[in-house]
């Protein structure tokens, strides 16, 4: 090739490129410098713009501190992290949607039964939603007829029906699906209150024909049940220090995931905060020195942070699940009393207490059937099908089979999955709160991003705003290391 | 490839240059004004009456094009900063700190002397909405003052007494009890609210002002709400909301809205159907309510603790800085002090006329068409101008700023997250908070600051030695009317 011709050929290279290039440096790198600037001054919309000629001030590190200093981010840093908490269902809704969609297209062969059963529910749906006169009910037969037609739709289709349906939410603009899911939530007319509802007055009714002892059954039930998970992670992690496949940081989270519960749980009591903590942090120590004074028959692990990504993983997903016994065993005792003057459902978005919840279970929803589950599918179909037939004929059952073989074999996809999910997870929230609760009730669903918005362009304080922005990067960037660091993204042999 | 790339490229740069030449003021032979403002029929006849005043002062022509997609307080300001923004703006009440502070409403005070659109062709109360910092950037489009609206209907299908022209808070939530509980008998579904509250939430501004407390102080150099009126509000906000539910939350309002039949407009249709027996809105609401047919109405007092008062503020219409016409956009300020203006806003059951003498009008007391809404035209014109305060602007701390901070802790006080006691701290610490970073950042608002704290100093010695104030000193609206009616006032000169 000529020079002349090559020469053009680059040309024409950076012809088609150029748009991209100019769009990347007009709209992200210049603004993400000017950013980090302004986090370093006190720029004010009000005071600095093309209609006042102020000089910028450089504050240092002054926003920082501001930030640092302000009750409510740390709020909504909590609000942000609690609302990540619904990630690792998330992650396990989607690789649970995919294997069932995997599996889906095995069934095809059942078609006529399948069909038979679907025929029937939509019939009978269908005739009593048109002679009508059950109107409390119409939200159940409607659900039933919908269920049905996609289970007929399934079986007709191998699960490429299926498929769509779980990757709606993707498709649909993010606004579009927060305002339907407000219907949803409206405490007075919303599909999720007026199949709930009916529920609980049964449950109510149910509750005060039992005897007054049943008050006790509920939290002693959920007690027995945390002890045993709290047992069974005392004897994890005592076999994994026995084994030095843990080291003190590995330990440490271990104990964490049991003990940041215990003590929001005592706070929950009616403990002040304070002496939550002395309690928590005597058991803690407690249980570190049991933990750390154990002989460790194949020496001392090389790392002190060795297998910290599993334990963290683990506790991010042992913490809601311990939390909500606990909520159980305070709730519990109050029981009889609610359910005399009768139980109701949630104020979802109105009240306290369920707004960030209600968002989570919205998040949820959606990150199930997104592109994790598009992942999870393509992982799926990339593992060798010998493994699965070598695990046959050594008589694996289904669990094993997708304990040591799935499992491992996904791990770089899921992997990829929980930073991408961290990720946005940090960074979201704000269309939710914008379009939901406006980060209401009590600021109970503002999370960083939408501080940021209300301090730039409601305030107009663009410097402070920034340096909020800088500051959620930060814990991206961290985050995102620590992933790398500690997660596992090889196939195991 | 690198033709399908080039005619792509061809293709929007001529799309674009059609869309440019195409735009209505480029194809308008005379200017065209842009006003950012909800597209309703009072403003479409504005815009047709603005042009007949026009040819009826042999004025050059001018057309006006509604912008109603960018009515967001974020958008005209991003818009505004960018350099993009609209020709006319409107601005409301809570907002207009901040739009005048960015600069981006142009300074009309020139203009309005020239014209004759001065702040004294307005109510005088409203005078501080208009002028920021001595200068004047705009003109009411209207005046609004809350006053509660009562649907009889509703009352007489509950057998209680209806409120009368004026009371207290104790009568409010005596009869607020009766009435609740003759439109809720055990098994109702769908719950019967005493009153909507005019904002999203209750207003505890008019509470307090009822009980002499204002948010900030006399020079509003400081947040005073750390007081035990500001507790006794808390504490009646919560009994009205959670224990005995005459008000509904804001989670309970989206509620019953999302659950009537028409968009948009859902107060009123719950109103007029007996889900609110009152309503404490301006009144602007019969644009609404006149859709309903002939409801019988009532308008009464907001109730009070010892001191009358409503909220009143205006919507103004301010110019852009860098509008194009900066002469057609001051005669359209000019307009809204018309004949032809303010009758429409008298007709059309919009709020009080930007100049106060219409409020007086044929057209204001006593439309033909209307006969059910002559006694609410006869206690708007007599009770806003005599009751109503505007909200306080301090140099120190946006409205937008400490509304949003009130309302947050509003919000956790209801949520059982605060005591009434800790609310109050709260407030005042969170608001004073903001001033102190508003004064530490900009050093003219910190001159300004500790002149009016010197000042405050010799108000507070005054009050201590209970004797009258002199008026200039005082830059708080509320305190100006409260002392005035107590007496406390001195016209001496700050000496």
């Amino acid at each position: 090739m000529s020079h002349r011709s090559k020469s053009r050929n680059i040309f024409i290279g950076v012809m088609f490129l150029l748009p991209n290039i100019l769009g990347f440096l007009a709209f992200i790198l210049v603004p993400l410098v000017m950013s980090f600037g302004m986090s370093f001054t006190d720029w004010d919309v009000l005071r600095h713009n093309m209609f006042r000629d102020e000089a910028l001030r450089f504050t240092g590190l002054e926003n920082f501190v501001r930030l640092f200093t302000h009750p409510q981010f740390w709020q909504y840093l909590g609000n942000t992290f609690f609302m990540m908490l619904g990630l690792p269902f998330s992650i396990a809704g989607s690789l649970g949607a995919a294997l069932l969609l995997t599996r889906a297209s095995k069934f095809r062969y059942n078609v006529k039964p399948a069909l038979f059963v679907a025929t029937v529910i939509m019939v009978v749906c269908g005739l009593t939603l048109l002679m009508g006169g059950m109107p409390e009910r119409q939200v159940w037969l409607f659900f039933g007829m919908l269920a049905a037609m996609t289970l007929a739709a399934g079986v007709m289709t191998g699960g490429t029906v299926y498929r769509t349906l779980f990757y709606l939410p993707n498709f649909t603009a993010g606004v579009a699906t927060y305002v339907l899911w407000k219907k949803l939530y409206n405490p007075n007319t919303g599909p999720i209150n007026q199949a709930l509802n009916p529920a609980l007055e049964g449950f109510s009714g149910w509750v005060n024909s039992m005897p007054a002892l049943f008050a006790y059954a509920l939290p002693f039930l959920a007690t027995v049940l945390a002890l045993v998970i709290v047992g069974w992670q005392l004897r994890r992690l005592r076999v994994a220090r026995d084994l030095s496949e843990a080291g003190l940081v590995a330990i440490i989270a271990g104990l964490l995931s049991l003990l940041v519960p215990l003590w929001l749980c005592l706070t929950w009591l009616g403990m002040t905060a304070i002496m939550a903590v002395i309690v928590a942090a005597v058991c803690f120590a407690a249980l570190l020195f049991w933990l750390m004074n154990r002989p460790q028959p194949w020496g001392k692990p090389k790392n002190m942070d060795k297998g910290l990504g599993a334990e963290v993983a683990l506790a991010l997903a042992l913490i809601p699940v311990l939390l909500t016994l606990g909520a159980t065993l305070v709730v519990g005792p109050t029981l009889p009393a609610a359910a005399s003057e009768g139980i109701g459902a949630p104020d979802w978005l109105g009240n306290y207490h369920w707004a960030k919840p209600a968002i989570m279970f919205m998040g949820l929803w959606a990150a199930i059937g997104s592109n994790n589950m598009v992942l999870y599918l393509a992982g799926l179909s990339n593992i060798s099908p010998e493994l699965y037939e070598a695990a046959d004929m050594d008589g694996a059952t289904s669990g094993q089979r997708f304990w040591f073989i799935t499992w491992p074999q996904l791990a770089p996809v899921t992997f990829f999955i929980s930073i991408m999910s961290v990720i946005h997870g940090l960074q979201g929230g704000f269309e939710m709160a914008r379009v939901m609760t406006l980060g209401g009730p009590a600021g109970s669903t503002t999370t960083l991003s939408y501080f940021i918005f209300i301090e730039g362009f409601e305030t107009g304080r663009l410097g402070y705003a920034s340096a909020v922005a800088w500051v959620l990067f930060g814990l991206v960037f961290g985050l995102s290391i620590f992933n790398f660091r500690y997660g596992n993204r090889h196939v195991a042999d | 490839m690198k033709s399908v790339f080039l005619g792509i490229t061809l293709a929007l740069v001529v799309a674009s240059s059609m869309l440019y030449w195409t735009a209505p003021d480029r194809a308008s032979p005379i200017p065209v004004l842009y006003w950012i403002t909800q597209d309703d029929e009072v403003k479409q006849e504005t815009i047709i009456l603005f042009k007949e005043w026009l040819a009826e002062n042999n004025l050059p022509p001018v057309d006006v094009k509604i912008d109603n997609t960018n009515q967001g307080l974020t958008k005209k300001l991003t818009q505004g900063l960018a350099g993009v923004g609209s020709d006319i703006l409107d601005v409301y009440g809570i907002n207009i700190g901040i739009f005048a502070a960015s600069g981006m409403l142009m300074d009309v005070t020139e203009k309005a002397q020239e014209l004759g659109f001065g702040p004294d062709k307005t109510y005088a109360a409203l005078r501080s909405d208009l002028v920021y910092g001595g200068k004047q950037y705009g003109f009411p489009r209207n005046a609004a003052a809350s006053m509660v609206w009562i649907n009889q209907d509703t009352f007489a299908r509950y057998g209680i007494e209806e409120p009368p022209h004026r009371w207290t808070w104790d009568e409010f939530e005596e009869l607020g009890r009766k009435f609740v509980a003759a439109a809720n008998p055990p098994g109702t579904r769908d719950r019967v609210y005493f009153m909507k509250p005019s904002l999203s939430m209750m207003s505890m501004v008019e509470l307090r002002r009822g009980m002499g407390l204002s948010t900030f102080n006399e020079t509003m150099t400081e947040c005073h709400l750390d007081d035990p009126r500001t507790v006794e509000v808390m504490r009646r906000m919560y009994r009205w909301v959670v224990e005995l539910q005459l008000i509904p939350t804001i989670a309970d309002q989206n509620a019953m809205t999302a659950d009537t039949p028409i968009a948009g407009g859902a107060t009123f249709h719950l109103f007029s159907t007996g889900r609110y027996a009152l309503l404490n809105l301006p009144r602007w609401a019969l644009i609404r309510l006149r859709r309903y047919g002939k409801l019988p109405l009532r308008v009464v007092e907001p109730p009070h603790t010892g001191f009358p008062n409503a909220q009143f503020g205006c919507g103004i219409i301010g110019a852009y800085t860098n509008t194009r016409y900066p002469e057609e956009t001051a005669q359209f300020m000019q307009f809204l002090t018309s004949d032809k203006f303010n009758l429409l806003i008298a007709r059309s059951g919009d709020s009080l006329p930007p100049v106060p003498k219409y409020t007086q009008s044929e057209e204001f007391l006593r439309p033909p068409d209307h006969p059910e809404e002559w006694q609410a035209g006869e206690v708007f014109s007599r009770a806003a101008p005599e009751i109503g305060i505007p909200i306080c602007r301090p140099p120190f701390v946006l409205a937008n700023v400490y509304s949003r901070i009130e309302s947050q802790v509003q919000q956790s006080l209801l949520a059982g997250r605060l005591t009434p006691e800790e609310a109050a701290k709260t407030l005042e610490e969170r608001i004073n908070k903001e001033i102190e970073i508003s004064i530490n950042e900009d050093a003219k608002k910190r001159k300004l600051h500790d002149e009016l704290k010197l000042v405050q100093e010799k108000i507070d010695q005054l009050k201590a030695a209970n004797r009258p104030i002199p008026r200039e000193w005082i830059k708080n609206p509320f305190y100006l009317h409260y002392y005035e009616a107590k007496g406390l006032l001195t016209e001496e000169g700050a000496g």
